[in-house]
């Protein structure tokens, strides 16, 4: 725990921190391949592929543009075969919000591509994809991806969005960023052989530095990120591009800037940000969104703040959902944001589950712990945390001393440059060094496919779980000459229920439709069954013919109606996460 | 013969000017409609194309504009030099006089050359167009939402279910009627209006009410879903509260606020605010006492942090401390920030207005007070309504960091209490002393305590006894009082604002402003009374009072805008400390009376300090290149100082800028004279 609390510091406070995998020119094919890194432009050749090659099973929308003009696309996938689009559950899909956080991107992309190219050759996945609707944004802040692709970065920058801010509050904006000294297209670390500093270099791998005791002599002073002071005032890297976080800019529970670093001006500032908004909401049918991140190993579920409660009974549905994605891709952990990770306001998630009634995931991909280089019996040693704890905003020198090997054995040396002497116009005579931007947040790409992989299984197990809904005439009973007794059973075969309990206590929207009509019939009462054995039933006292009501996670109602007349009567059922189901039967 | 054609022309020249202007509706013997009033911006915009620009910045669901009209001498540029003042008016759509004022001050402004010479104007003369037309539309409601559909009882129909103009009288009042469930009676004392029973006191309720017309949709309900929508005047993102059913899913929900917030954020030159409608800011600062704000002095800290900091959660810090406490745990070189550190710990937003801001707010609130004295518009009034979470006023305050000002120009007048006089105050008990108190005698004090709204079992022999034996005092009583909710229906006659709103009605209004009861046969609840209160009545004054209302109160919003902070170098020192190094000295100061910025605004980060820049031939030894002053605080001027080498001699000049606060720049000459 420890641990996630540390690496939810790390993240909240990323600012500090470095393989060319770049799949540029690769010709973009069905099936798509994930042994690189798609740039931009690859991903949006990728969706046209799927596109083209899935013409019946798939939409191409444009949801909107960014502040660069650079479009942001949605590949919908739904079979119209066995229904509309808003008729069927709907699973929303999205990734890359932040955009240094790109392997999110490459989960979207094999899940589309998964279930798209087993379609028809896997039953479960015919069978999911013929009765859900999913709509998949790979890429959502498409210019923080270019910027991260074409651009020198450190594997945190160029997360936010391309909105211009004065961070530094002197009247310019965006005046000093970092910059690629040694032109090697990496952000890395500055540092200045200085007796009087306060780290020497570590006995065990000259690489790395240390922190002096009281009374040893000092070797090296850190001089933050590669860059000089562009602007002249003094500080160095202090305004660099936004920041304009992208996931504290939605509606709910929105935050200005002093309370929420990253807010924005107001919610929905951010151009892609107000489109996605928009097209989600001409989407009514979504009942489970998941937006993937990076890092940490994490499946986090709302609420992201203490103040806001979620019902228990959506708990459970999350605990089901959470805990089997736990499975699913061993080390993460399912967790609670505000409570295990850190508060965030105005962030995508906490929008869909509260302002749209969906239950919702953030997945944070990857863990640098994984980065191991072990033999078993170094496995088997229970390692200490106290270096951890000393310094928990940095990684402690034994994991990057690990780390380091594995670059060095796994990935031939590339996630880590070695320190090269440079001239520096302000410093004079420095050193750059560090992680790459291509490292740490990301899994070396012989490691992406398993990632991208269980990812995509435990966006499957959420979407096999979307509402199933049955309906069950159990019971026409004659009464006397015209008058029947019918009886209604509901039945939800899966987790999810056909209206979150969050969206009926704060009425969201309409409740699920239970209605019965017919030329010759006039329903006389009509409600919810509450014992069908003692016979006790709650009518409604108007418009008995329409009930209003949702039917639980594998679970069931039923509804009982006074029908008099005859002939034929439509039993009908109508939910915007539930589907549609129609039944008739003859009344004689 | 030629004078005469030169008079001809100079005449027709005139006709022609004055026919311009006068193309322009600025009268006040009449409301305008959210149309008109566009009408009257566009021919403002067409009269005036040098001073002026119409910003369309949004179409409503039914296809209304919304404008705000640019005055000032910066039109055709986009990078403002000048400060600007925002007017924004009738968010909620409900009260027509907003509209009217804002029209009246886009008239004086295109008068009077001087109110524009140094600043630019926006003004939004009415902000949520689509409620504002229910004024001018039969038959006549009142409601703040705009047109776009909502389910308000979660049926399978959308806006099925409105109020229906039953009695055909154009106006939609309520219906009662007689019902062994009902829990209304008429007040006693005035039985034209109705109030809740009171079964403590052995009261039974006879009357249902419901607001006029037919249960549309057969679901038993009346009127539960009616046309419309979102409240815009609650849909800003202060204090914003989800899940209501008026006011929109998330702030800037809809096009009229969400294009007004973009505009205004656009606009950096904005540097105050006001907003005409139903709340006064320049009389009653804006309201604190909620629960919630963290005091930046006293944080603690959660005590997952506090024990890998090695902090005492018991404890509280200021939030200088924690920053200096975080600093040897992130990485060198990195600055922690205050909202950083907010984030962190999730300290949350500032919800009551700053002590330092309240000083002026009060200061104003008094001279205005005084200036209402001049104009004559200072007669007894029922008291403004106070603002709402999720208003516009609130936003510009907090969230903008801007001095935010309203105004809601009339109310109904305050019915003199004939009795007042005799009866016992709270305030009035405070000063009296044990004994006078026992000496006013029984009879007076049950009076007194019935009236006050005390329990029945509070009579004042009990009163008496307990003064007698020291248990209870009249300042304890008083405190007590004040506390004590003012009862909402006095024994006789109705609440304050129902009595004024009859008052008024029965002298100024013929009766026109309350609709008798009157019997009606219903289709579904049978025979039924409809009558009540007109809508509008309450805060919207009869049409050939508005003028003088404006003339009397508009001035004071150029009042306060001369009062804008200001930005001065109010003086500049040079001294050669030898071999041409200079020390330069500038002194800033703040010549306005408003802060810069506003402790909110400083609080929030969002106004920039004032930058003050130095150039010439010289090279910066010490200093910077662009100092900030992040506030004055309680000084009114900050002093900035560089230490400079002299390359060749000649003129350094000197800038402080600001985008809200004007600029200043001073050339000093150096080492002319050698």
């Amino acid at each position: 725990m420890k641990k996630i609390v540390c690496s939810s510091l790390i993240l909240l406070l990323s600012l500090a921190a470095s393989v060319n995998a770049g799949a540029a020119d690769q010709k973009i094919a069905v099936p798509l391949t994930f042994d690189a890194y798609y740039s931009y432009e690859d991903v949006v050749n990728a969706v046209k592929a799927l596109n083209k090659a899935f013409p019946k099973l798939t939409k191409l929308d444009l949801v909107g543009k960014s502040e660069e003009n650079r479009a942001i696309y949605c590949l919908t996938v739904n079979n119209p075969a066995t229904g509309n689009e808003l008729d069927k559950p709907g699973v929303y899909v999205d990734g890359n919000i932040h955009g240094n956080e790109i392997q999110a991107t490459e989960v979207c992309l094999y899940f589309l591509n998964y279930i798209l190219t087993k379609y028809g050759e896997n039953e479960r996945v015919t069978e999911l994809v013929d009765k859900n609707c999913f709509y998949v944004i790979p890429t959502v802040n498409v210019d923080g991806r270019y910027h991260f692709f074409n651009d020198a970065n450190t594997s945190s920058s160029n997360r936010g969005l391309r909105r211009p801010k004065d961070d530094d509050r002197d009247g310019l904006v965006d005046e000093d960023f970092p910059d690629d000294l040694d032109g090697d297209g990496n952000i890395c670390m500055m540092r200045k052989k200085d007796p009087l500093g306060a780290y020497k270099t570590d006995p065990e791998d000259p690489r790395l530095m240390v922190r002096i005791k009281p009374g040893e002599k000092g070797e090296w002073t850190l001089l933050g990120q590669e860059g000089i002071d562009n602007d002249g005032d003094g500080q160095i890297n202090e305004d660099s591009e936004g920041y304009v976080d992208p996931n504290r800019n939605w509606g709910f529970d929105w935050m200005p800037e002093y309370v929420q670093s990253g807010a924005g001006d107001y919610p929905f500032s951010g151009e892609g940000i107000k489109a996605i908004a928009s097209f989600v909401r001409k989407r009514p049918n979504i009942c489970v969104a998941w937006a993937f991140h990076n890092s940490g190993g994490m499946y986090l579920r709302g609420p992201s703040v203490k103040k806001l409660t979620y019902p228990p009974q959506d708990i459970q549905t999350y605990d089901y959902l959470g805990e089997q994605a736990e499975r699913i891709t061993p080390g993460y952990h399912y967790l609670v944001s505000w409570k295990d990770l850190y508060t965030t306001y105005g962030d995508f998630i906490e929008w869909m589950v509260c302002c749209n009634g969906a239950y919702g995931f953030v997945g944070e991909l990857f863990q640098s712990s994984t980065e191991t280089f072990k033999t078993r019996k170094e496995e088997e040693k229970v390692k200490p945390e106290t270096e951890a704890e000393e310094n928990f905003f940095q990684e402690s020198n034994e994991v990057e001393r690990e780390r380091l090997k594995f670059s060095d054995h796994l990935a031939q040396g590339e996630l880590y440059k070695s320190w090269t002497a440079y001239n520096h116009p302000t410093y004079g005579d420095i050193e750059i060094g560090g992680w790459v931007k291509l490292s740490s947040r990301l899994p070396a790409p012989f490691m992406l496919k398993d990632l991208v992989h269980r990812n995509a299984m435990a966006v499957l197990f959420s979407a096999q779980n979307t509402p199933e809904v049955n309906m069950d005439i159990f019971e026409v009973k004659k009464l006397e000459n015209d008058l029947y007794r019918l009886r209604v059973r509901l039945t939800n075969a899966k987790a999810i229920p056909t209206m979150s309990y969050y969206a009926q206590q704060h009425k969201l929207y309409p409740k699920d439709f239970l209605l019965i009509s017919g030329n010759n019939i006039k329903v006389l009462a009509g409600g919810k069954l509450q014992n069908k054995y003692t016979d006790t039933a709650s009518y409604k006292e108007h418009k008995p013919e329409l009930q209003l009501l949702f039917v639980p996670g594998f679970g069931s109602v039923e509804y009982q109606f006074l029908v008099s007349g005859k002939g034929s009567v439509e039993i009908k059922y109508d939910s915007r996460h539930g589907g549609k189901v129609t039944k008739t039967l003859q009344l004689k | 013969m030629k004078q005469k054609i030169m008079q001809i022309f100079l005449g027709i020249v005139c006709l022609a000017l004055f026919s311009f202007a006068s193309t322009i509706d600025f009268t006040f013997d009449r409301y305008h409609s959210p149309d008109e009033l566009n009408k009257i911006l566009k021919d403002a915009a067409e009269s005036f194309p040098k001073i002026t620009k119409l910003h369309k910045i949004a179409v409503t669901r039914s296809q209304k504009e919304v404008s705000i009209l640019e005055i000032g001498n910066e039109t055709d540029t986009a990078k403002k030099e000048l400060p600007a003042v925002f007017v924004a008016a009738n968010m909620e759509g409900t009260t027509p006089i907003a509209s009217e004022a804002a029209l009246y001050l886009v008239k004086s402004l295109l008068e009077d050359d001087s109110l524009i010479k140094d600043k630019t104007w926006y003004v939004l003369a009415c902000g949520n167009p689509e409620a504002a037309a229910h004024y001018f539309n039969k038959p006549l409601r009142q409601d703040p939402r705009n047109s776009n559909p909502y389910n308000d009882d979660m049926d399978d129909q959308v806006d099925e279910d409105g109020a229906d103009d039953l009695d055909g009288n154009g106006i939609i009042t309520m219906m009662r009627v007689k019902s062994p469930e009902g829990s209304w009676i008429p007040v006693p004392g005035e039985p034209r209006l109705m109030r809740r029973a009171d079964p403590s006191k052995g009261e039974q309720g006879l009357y249902k009410l419901y607001s006029e017309g037919l249960d549309n949709d057969g679901d038993g309900e009346y009127n539960e879903d009616g046309q419309g929508g979102v409240n815009i005047g609650i849909n800003f993102p202060h204090l914003f509260e989800h899940h209501t059913t008026t006011g929109g899913l998330w702030p800037g929900s809809e096009e009229e606020s969400y294009y007004l917030i973009k505009f205004i954020m656009e606009h950096r030159e904005i540097g105050l605010t006001f907003c005409f409608g139903q709340t006064n800011f320049c009389l009653n600062p804006p309201a604190g006492g909620r629960r919630g704000s963290v005091d930046l002095n006293n944080i603690k800290i959660p005590e997952r942090y506090g024990k890998m900091m090695g902090l005492d959660t018991e404890k509280t810090y200021t939030m200088k401390e924690i920053i200096e406490l975080l600093k040897p745990f992130v990485p060198e070189g990195m600055e922690i920030t205050e909202s950083m550190v907010a984030q962190f710990l999730g300290l949350g937003a500032v919800v009551n207005p700053l002590p330092e801001d309240l000083k002026y707010y009060k200061e104003l609130s008094e001279q205005y007070k005084e200036f209402l004295k001049k104009t004559g518009l200072d007669t007894e009034r029922l008291e403004p309504q106070k603002a709402k979470d999720g208003s516009f006023e609130l936003w510009a305050y907090y969230h903008l960091g801007l001095p935010s000002f309203t105004m809601d120009f009339w109310t109904l007048p305050k019915v003199k209490e004939e009795k007042e006089e005799q009866e016992i105050t709270p305030e009035k008990l405070e000063k009296m002393s044990d004994d006078e108190f026992i000496a006013l005698g029984e009879e007076k004090i049950n009076q007194f305590l019935k009236s006050a709204g005390a329990p029945e079992n509070f009579k004042a022999k009990n009163v008496i006894d307990a003064v007698k034996s020291g248990a209870m005092s009249t300042k304890r009583m008083a405190e007590m009082l004040k506390k004590m909710p003012k009862p909402e229906n006095s024994e006789q006659g109705g609440s304050e604002e129902e009595k004024a709103l009859l008052a008024f009605s029965d002298k100024e209004l013929e009766g026109k402003g309350f609709v008798n009861w009157e019997t009606y046969d219903h289709p579904t609840l049978g025979k039924v009374e409809i009558g009540g209160e007109v809508p509008f009545v309450k805060n919207t004054p009869p049409a050939d009072r508005v003028e003088t209302l404006l003339k009397g109160q508009i001035p004071w919003v150029f009042e306060i805008a001369d009062k804008m902070a200001r930005i001065k170098i109010a003086k500049t020192d040079a001294e050669e400390i030898g071999n041409n190094i200079y020390r330069i000295k500038v002194w800033v100061e703040n010549s306005g009376y408003l802060p810069y910025p506003t402790a909110m605004g400083e609080r929030n980060t969002r106004i920039l300090p004032v930058i003050v820049t130095v150039e010439g031939d010289i090279e910066i030894l010490e200093g910077k290149k662009r100092s900030l002053i992040k506030s004055f605080g309680q000084q009114k001027s900050q002093e900035v100082s560089w230490l400079v080498y002299l390359k060749k001699p000649g003129e350094i000049k000197i800038q402080a800028v600001t985008n809200i606060a004007w600029k200043d720049s001073k050339v000093i000459t150096l080492g002319g004279n050698r």
